[in-house]
């Protein structure tokens, strides 16, 4: 009878160890679905029209470099051809990269400093063939714990297409 | 027998207790599944009011009295908005609470209205309303220079803010 019941016990024992696995295993699968929601990638969204105002907004601004003669300055749409031409800022006698990379650095740095929700911007000017992208320019500020806001714009020089594109982090 | 029947409803019990348990467990996580969707989905209706709101701004930006051209979308024209800039005669003709431009390609410390010197901002419109909700966004603000005889477009990145009128409760 003895012998009985711990024979009976050694295997509720065993169950009861399965049991406890199995219940330590489904925990397990809870905190990996949590891990994994918590760490998810910010979504990256595209066409924001505010983030395209903006960008719109600046390729129009007038800048101070004029290529040809003054003052026949370029707005900054024609300023990223000028600069992916090579050409030079006559007015300045700098190259008109030089002179682009600057100015923006301190435009977007102003601009982005009257919206208070922004922690993070990049702008990427890049070159795009049948063979991917190849990276021209990139101005790339802060940390981003937030979700993504982008726009973009295509200008066509010398028969090669050139993208500008602008994220912005929002918290 | 008395044994028996004790370990029996033990078992029970701790059946039970594991039943509210496992139960309880995936409750949370529904729970908290659901928080996220819900979260997901405010994220999303926010952002759509925030667009629609911004599309709105481009209605009064358009406006032949604003804009620089019919062409350009979001153009603001300097001269028009030195013009209308503290003129009460369009009054009754906005229809918002107010209408702000602010230029902010440069930085600036404090505001000084225009037309005075070094000016950073336009008031062109504002009903004095309180109860208003304030939308903005990016424009150009673009006029026409002359230097050595040669006249080009000067534009430059501004701000438009419009004040939405909010219902009297």
């Amino acid at each position: 009878m003895v012998k009985k019941i711990f024979g009976k016990g050694g295997k509720e024992g065993q169950q009861e160890i399965v049991g406890f696995v199995l219940i330590v295993v489904l925990v397990m699968v809870g905190l990996m679905v949590f891990l994994i929601i918590s760490i998810q990638q910010p979504t990256v969204e595209k066409n924001s029209v505010a983030v395209e105002n903006l960008l719109n907004s600046i390729m129009m601004q007038t800048s101070g470099c004029a290529p040809s003669f003054v003052p026949n300055y370029d707005d900054y749409e024609n300023l990223f051809s000028s600069c992916y031409r090579g050409k030079m800022c006559s007015n300045l006698n700098e190259p008109s990269c030089d002179y682009l990379e600057r100015t923006l650095i301190d435009l977007l740095e102003t601009l982005v400093k009257t919206e208070a929700t922004v922690s993070a911007y990049q702008l990427d000017f890049v070159k795009k063939d049948d063979e991917g992208e190849v990276g021209i320019m990139r101005i790339l500020e802060g940390n981003c714990p937030g979700v993504i806001t982008s726009a973009q714009k295509t200008l066509i020089s010398n028969s090669d297409n050139l993208v500008i594109r602008l994220s912005l982090c929002k918290n | 027998m008395v044994i028996f029947k004790n370990r029996g409803q033990m078992k029970i019990q701790q059946m039970a207790f594991m039943l509210v348990g496992v139960f309880f467990f995936f409750m949370l996580v529904g729970l908290f599944l659901i928080r996220v969707q819900l979260g997901t989905i405010t994220e999303t209706v926010e952002r759509l009011e925030q667009e629609s709101a911004i599309e709105s701004l481009e209605v009064i930006a358009s406006m032949p009295e604003l804009n620089c051209d019919s062409v350009t979308s979001l153009c603001l024209d300097r001269d028009k908005l030195g013009i209308l800039s503290g003129d009460t005669i369009y009054s009754d003709f906005w229809p918002v609470a107010s209408i702000k431009v602010y230029l902010v390609s440069s930085e600036f410390e404090t505001e000084i209205l225009c037309p005075e010197v070094n000016c950073n901002y336009y008031e062109i419109f504002d009903n004095g309303q309180t109860n208003k909700k304030e939308v903005s966004t990016f424009v150009s603000v673009c006029e026409t220079a002359t230097e050595s005889g040669y006249v080009y477009d000067n534009c430059e990145v501004g701000k438009l803010v419009v004040g939405v009128n909010m219902q009297e409760e």
